[in-house]
Parts: structure tokens; C-alpha cells; sequence
């Protein structure tokens, strides 16, 4: 071969940086600390970030399951011919179905403790129709009392789980808010209302000081509002418990009960009656000039959208209902009270309704999405520096591969190469180890917060011992490393046992703070692969500076380098 | 067409220290022919290793320089890819300390150029390049060393790994920094005996040494004074 020949032969090649960076990464201890620094980053932002993003759909979800998509609402005088306006609305192309809602405030009478002297809660009231109410919700779902449907859910039942010995009469109850055996109105709480469910482990209940609460009755006692805003005398009735329900969202779970839309009516006196004429003189029998009648009235209309239409199209669907639906009132002189003005009424989607509850936490999620990404730059300063230290000790290499023909381009992509490694391998064990934590994140959540075991503390002070020991065997050899890394390791031991011996449980998850009673356990994956190749990006970055002082390494300077 | 294989001319090389200027060569120049044997001898800060850098194109000489010349091509002025592809093909270098990557074994330190000359194309050329590497270490009597890393090696064997990386690619020139200033007598007349027996079957060699002795075993010596060669 001529030297011209040669001379023009291409020098860049791909294979060498490729086996030596594997040979940099597979023989030393450096890049596994790196790997493991850049994981620990990933991990926690995936952890962080997922648990606010499923707390966030876990709000939007349930605020959905409880709302459906529309709310009209006309809240203390109430929405009259509220039954003409949902015929209105099931007629839209957009709509599914809607349901007529009392909102209210009430005071609960529990059946406990034993003794005159029962605890009394105050509680939010909705008052329902069960069938509709069904059909724009899930309502049937979040009964929590019933029997497993299928052998398969039975069996992924403990064996002691109440609801194994219950029959479908339960169920039928809560739907038609009914005591069967009775014919009695019945009442739905929340699962968190009264002190008797205990939450075990697996999520599901046991009655508590063995009081049943769908065996209970308790005493409703509602305040009726005029038209004027006065407040009026109080109604109470009893009500035998027919079921209980579980939205998932703590704050309803623990303050809201249901009762049948009529039996609210009745006890806030907004059903239907007499409208008597106040300002015209008696009749002859004393009695009051009648006006016309006086509808039934509902805090609220909640509507669910057919498949495929969104909130927002539904919305301008009922919106446009609503003006038809009082424009027709007002023509009908047969109907004395009229409908509120469009514009006096709140006609929201179920995200703007929840707006209050939703916007703070995507702030903070986006916060904490902000805030967390600084550990990018700690990967890429990790790297930097792990980096700046391994192109130091290489040096000589630099300068031995520029003798065999190597190019600079070739000597950046070594390193750059490295950097993308454990960049990539550091991120899938960030985003493995964040899956693993959000997975069992309410097991440790709830081991954390129980007291630490015997064993555990006393496993920490006996190998707190044995390294204490081999710490002075150590010293008397005179090997001052081992010497120091039995002693740390000792003391650490021995503090994490101290600590466990003291821990008595921690509640750091507190459902009253956080609306949900389990802590969200699904990975946002979208965050988990945009966080991983941000650790890739950053890592590559962070090699970028030490590749190039590499690369620049002049070749004699590099093979005297000492 | 020029008679030699690698020639130098007036080559200048003045290194910085801070603010002082310390000329190194001062004019040197020097020939290599065809399957000649040339020793470089000189005392310590002579320029002999930089007159060997610069004829390797591992270092560039001042602009008021002459060049260097390999197979009548003046080579000084190259692109970096073509001095890439003359340092990996056309000369080996052999230093003193050996100067082998330790993350390597034995026989990928010795198919390093071959790697680094390949490109993508290596995977087709491996098994080839894989037989000579085997075949030089073999006559180099390593053959029980090929997948030991270079600190279980003794100076003599990693010296020989360093020449059969020197050899790879079958270079024209091999250009031998002080090859057994690091080594006890016995284990450096062994080297030269390699690098002998290597010269005998035509390779043309450049070798710096300050031992009269090693100096000895050349064709022609050439002396290095305060960075000008002598007589």
C-alpha cells in the first residue's frame, strides 16, 4: 500500500470507545457510585412527582364519580319544576342523564356510646333519587356493603371480611335508600362518619366495638331555610342505617350522609305544596286566596354527558337548555314561581365546580415538578466531578491512545459515551427503584407508622456490637481504614437501633390533611421516562466538559503526564 | 523520489515553561532508509525523545521549522485525521514505560490499533486481526499471558506487549523511545533481540537511547547535541 494510500485512509472509528468505555465502566468501583447517585436523583422525582400527580387524578376522578360532568346549581331557595328542566336536559343530544340533588347541612345522632348521652356529628346531606342518581353516577359502586359479585372477588377477600356473610338485601337497600324489611326511608353514610369501620391493611373494613352501623339507626336533624333566608324550626327524623359508601375522598367519606330527595324535601319543607296569596284579604272561611301551587325545589341538577362529549360541550348544551327551560316557565301562567334568571344560576363542569380543591394542587404539583428538577444538575454536577476525576487518572491513557492513531472525536466519545451509560443505567434504576417505593408505598407508609419491632432494634444493636468489635480488632492490627469503617459502621448501627427502639409510629400521610385515605400507589409514567432522559441529557452534559478537556489533552504532555 | 524512507530537515521545537523559552532542537535533521537501523544517542535533555515526536507526528515543530518527509511525502503539515492514520499505520511507537491501557488484557493492548483503524468494519476484520496479534505474541513468547492485564505482567513482558502493539498494524517505521531504559540487562538485551529480529526481516527502525551499549546493536548512530546533530 503507498503512503499516500494510507495517509487517506479514514481514521474515525466507532468500536474502541465502545469497548473501552465498557472496559472504564465494568473495572472500577467510581462508575457504580455515579450509577447509583444518578438513580437515587430519578427516583426521587419519579416518587415525588407521582404521588402528586396521583392524588391529582384521584381528585379529578372521585370529583367526577360524584358530580358527573354538568352541575346546575341554585343553592338555599332551590331550583323549582326541577323534573321539567331534567326532561329538558335528557332531551339534548350531549346529555345521558341528569338527577335532582339537595345540599344541605344536617346534625347526626350516632346510636353510641351506650347511654343517653350519644355523640352527635354534623354531617353534609345529600339528598338523592337513587335511580337517577345512579345512572349520572356511580353511586351502586361506592356502596361499600354488599356481597362479592363473582367467586373471584371472593376469594381475593380475608376470610374474616364481613361482607363474605352478606346477602344482595344490603345492596338493594342502599340503592333504594329503603329498609325492606320495614318499607322505613333509610340513610347511607359515609364510611368514615361514624368511629365503628376499621381500616385494615388490604383496604378493606371491620366494624369496630362491634357496632354494624347498617344494623344502627340514627336521628337527622335538618334546618329549613325560607325564601326570605330566615332559618326555621329544625326537623328531625330516624333513620335506620341501610348501607355505607366509599367515594376514596377522606373529607366526603368522613362528613357526608344520604338520604331519599323526597324525605330531604320534607325535612327542609322545599316539596311541593299550597301557594297562598299573603297580601289579599281572607276568604270567607278565614282561609288565605290560593295562588297556584308551590313546586318541589332541588339545591342542584347534576347531568352526565353521553360517551365522546366532553364537559365543556355539555356545559353549552345545558347552558342553552336552561335558557329554553325558563323562557318556557315564564310563558306558563298556569306556574306562579318562576325559574331563576340564566344568569343567577351556576351551570359549572365538574372540574370547574372542584376548581377550589383542583387548581392548588396542580400548582403544587408543578412546584414540586420545578423544585425537583434541580436534581438534574446534581446528576450532571455528579458526573462532572466523577468524571473531571477519572479524566485526571486517565490521562496517560489519553496520550497512549493518540500514539496508536486515535482522533480526538474518538477520545470525547469515550467519555461522552460513559456518560450516556450511566446516565441510562441510572436512570431505569431510579425509575425502577420509584416504581418499587410508589407500589408498596402504603405499606411502608403504614409500617412506618406502627412501632418498630423487638427484633429489629435488637438485630441493629448486635451487629452494632460485632462491628464495634472488629473495630477494636482493627485498631490493635494498626489498619487505621478498616478500623474507621467498622467504627462508622457501628455507630450508625447502633443510632438507627436507638431510633427504632424510640420510634413509636409516625402518621406522616394524614387523611384529614390529604382528602384520600391511601396514599396514590401509581407511577406517572410520563414523568418517569421524561425524568429518565433528563438524567440521560444531564449526565451526557455532565461528561461533556471533562470528554472535552480530554479530548484537548495534547498527546506528549498526556504520555508524560505523572 | 527521495532515497529515504523518513527524513527530518531543520527541525526547530522550543517548549514554554511559564514565561522562559527553551529551545530543544535547533536545526536538527535526520534520515531513516529503507530497513536501516538508526540509533538516536544523546544525554538527558538533548531533544532525542522530542526529535522521535516529532518524526512520529505526536508533537508539532515551530513554524520557522523545517519538515519531515516519510516516503518522500512531507508529512509535518497534515490534517489530523491523516496524521491520526500516519501515527496508526504507517510508524509504532515503543516507549520506555511501556505505556499499556490496564483496563486491557494482553492481546486487546496489542489490538489496540488494529481497533482504533478499523471503524464499524472491525467486527468483519476482528478474526484476521485477532490471528496476527496471537501469532506476534506467541513468537514473542507470551502466548500463556494473552487475557492477563498488564500489572500481572513482568517490565520485559509488557515491553514485548508494547512492541507487538507497535507491530500491529505491520508499520514501516518503528520509532523506540529508550525501549530498555527501563529494563535489567539481561531483559533489555532480550528486547533488542526482538527488535533485532524484527529489523532483519526489513522493518526500519528509530531508536533513542543514551546507552552506548544498545547503541551499539544499530546500522548507524546518530548524535544529538543541545539539540543539533553532531559531526
Amino acid at each position: 500500500m503507498n503512503t499516500r494510500m494510507r495517509l487517506q485512509h479514514s481514521t474515525i472509528s466507532r468500536v474502541y470507545p465502545v469497548q473501552l468505555a465498557n472496559r472504564y465502566l465494568t473495572s472500577r468501583i467510581i462508575p457504580l457510585i455515579a450509577v447509583a447517585a444518578v438513580a437515587l436523583c430519578v427516583a426521587l422525582v419519579v416518587i415525588v412527582v407521582s404521588v402528586m400527580s396521583g392524588f391529582l387524578d384521584m381528585l379529578r376522578a372521585s370529583g367526577r364519580t360524584l358530580m358527573g360532568d354538568v352541575v346546575i346549581s341554585y343553592p338555599i331557595r332551590g331550583i323549582p319544576w326541577y323534573e321539567q328542566l331534567i326532561d329538558t336536559i335528557e332531551k339534548l343530544p350531549e346529555a345521558q342523564a341528569a338527577t335532582p340533588l339537595i345540599d344541605t347541612y344536617g346534625l347526626v345522632r350516632m346510636p353510641y356510646p351506650e347511654g343517653s348521652e350519644k355523640e352527635v356529628v354534623t354531617a353534609n346531606v345529600w339528598g338523592i333519587e337513587p335511580q337517577s342518581f345512579n345512572r349520572v353516577t356511580d353511586f351502586s359502586k361506592a356502596l361499600y356493603w354488599k356481597p362479592p359479585i363473582t367467586p373471584e372477588a371472593a376469594a381475593a377477600m380475608l376470610p374474616d371480611d364481613p361482607r363474605l356473610k352478606l346477602s344482595q338485601s344490603i345492596l338493594n337497600d342502599g340503592l333504594d335508600l329503603m329498609k325492606s324489611a320495614t318499607g322505613e326511608p333509610g340513610l347511607v353514610l359515609g364510611m368514615h362518619v361514624s368511629i365503628a369501620n376499621e381500616r385494615m391493611r388490604d383496604g378493606s373494613y371491620r366494624p369496630r366495638y362491634q357496632w354494624f352501623m347498617p344494623r344502627q339507626s340514627v336521628t337527622l336533624t335538618l334546618v329549613p331555610i325560607s325564601a326570605k333566608g330566615t332559618i326555621a324550626e329544625p326537623r328531625e327524623r330516624v333513620f335506620p342505617v341501610v348501607n355505607e359508601f366509599k367515594s376514596g375522598v377522606y373529607q366526603i367519606d368522613k362528613n357526608r350522609v344520604m338520604i331519599s330527595l323526597s324525605e330531604a324535601q320534607k325535612l327542609l319543607r322545599m316539596d311541593a305544596g299550597t301557594l297562598y296569596d299573603m297580601q289579599a284579604p281572607p276568604n270567607a272561611d278565614g282561609s288565605l286566596p290560593v295562588l297556584g301551587t308551590s313546586p318541589a325545589k332541588v339545591h342542584k341538577v347534576l347531568v352526565r354527558a353521553k360517551p365522546g362529549v366532553t364537559p365543556d360541550q355539555l356545559q353549552a348544551a345545558v347552558f342553552g337548555a336552561y335558557e329554553k327551560f325558563a323562557f318556557d316557565i315564564s310563558q306558563d301562567p298556569s306556574k306562579a314561581v318562576k325559574a331563576p334568571h340564566v344568569e343567577s344560576m351556576n351551570i359549572l363542569t365538574w372540574e370547574q365546580h372542584l376548581r377550589d380543591l383542583i387548581a392548588p394542587v396542580e400548582k403544587e404539583r408543578e412546584m414540586m415538578r420545578i423544585l425537583f428538577s434541580i436534581v438534574y444538575l446534581v446528576c450532571a454536577g455528579l458526573v462532572l466531578s466523577i468524571f473531571w476525576a477519572i479524566v485526571q487518572e486517565k490521562t496517560r491513557d489519553v496520550g497512549i491512545l493518540r500514539s496508536v492513531g486515535a482522533s480526538r472525536l474518538g477520545i470525547l466519545w469515550i467519555f461522552l459515551q460513559y456518560g450516556l451509560v450511566i446516565g441510562a443505567i441510572g436512570g431505569l434504576f431510579g425509575v425502577g427503584l420509584g416504581w418499587l417505593v410508589i407500589h408498596y408505598i402504603n405499606f411502608i407508609h403504614e409500617t412506618i407508622g406502627q412501632d418498630a419491632p423487638a427484633w429489629s432494634y435488637m438485630a441493629s444493636f448486635c451487629i452494632a456490637l460485632v462491628s464495634l468489635a472488629m473495630c477494636v480488632r482493627g485498631a490493635m492490627t494498626g489498619v487505621l481504614l478498616s478500623t474507621l469503617l467498622w467504627l462508622v459502621l457501628g455507630i450508625t448501627l447502633a443510632i438507627v437501633g436507638a431510633g427504632l427502639m424510640l420510634h413509636r409510629g409516625t402518621l406522616i400521610w394524614d387523611p384529614s390533611v390529604y382528602y384520600f385515605a391511601t396514599i396514590p400507589d401509581q407511577v406517572d409514567w410520563f414523568t418517569a421516562i421524561s425524568t429518565w432522559f433528563g438524567a440521560v441529557i444531564f449526565s451526557v452534559l455532565g461528561a461533556s466538559i471533562p470528554a472535552a478537556k480530554a479530548a484537548d489533552i495534547h498527546p506528549v504532555r498526556a504520555l508524560r503526564y505523572e | 523520489m527521495s532515497k529515504f524512507l523518513l527524513e527530518a530537515k531543520n527541525l526547530r521545537k522550543t517548549y514554554t515553561l511559564g514565561r522562559v523559552k527553551v529551545p530543544v532542537l535547533r536545526g536538527a535533521s535526520f534520515t531513516l532508509a529503507q530497513g536501516e537501523w538508526v540509533a538516536i544517542l544523546g544525554s538527558s535533555g538533548s531533544g532525542k525523545s522530542t526529535l522521535l515526536h516529532l518524526l512520529g507526528l505526536l508533537d508539532e515543530c515551530d513554524a520557522d521549522s523545517g519538515g519531515v518527509w516519510f516516503d518522500g511525502n512531507p508529512v509535518a503539515d497534515l490534517k489530523f485525521s491523516a496524521r491520526n492514520s500516519y501515527r496508526n499505520q504507517s510508524v509504532g511507537f515503543v516507549f520506555q514505560f511501556y505505556h499499556l491501557l490496564p483496563e486491557l488484557s494482553v492481546l486487546e493492548n496489542a489490538l489496540l490499533p488494529n481497533m482504533v483503524n478499523a471503524g464499524m468494519s472491525w467486527w468483519s476484520q476482528r478474526a484476521q486481526a485477532q490471528k496476527h496479534a496471537t501469532e506476534l505474541l506467541d513468537a514473542f513468547g507470551l502466548s500463556h499471558r494473552l487475557t492477563h492485564r498488564p500489572a500481572e505482567l513482568s517490565g520485559g513482558e509488557r515491553q514485548r506487549v508494547a512492541i507487538a502493539r507497535a507491530l500491529a498494524n505491520q508499520p514501516r517505521v518503528l520509532l523506540a523511545d529508550e525501549p530498555t531504559g527501563n529494563l535489567d540487562t539481561k531483559t533489555g538485551g532480550e528486547i533488542l533481540d526482538l527488535i533485532a529480529a524484527k529489523h532483519r526481516k526489513g522493518l526500519s527502525i528509530a531508536m533513542v537511547t543514551h546507552d552506548p551499549a544498545v547503541a551499539a546493536r544499530a546500522d548507524r548512530v546518530v548524535k544529538l547535541v543541545d539539540g543539533c546533530v553532531a559531526g
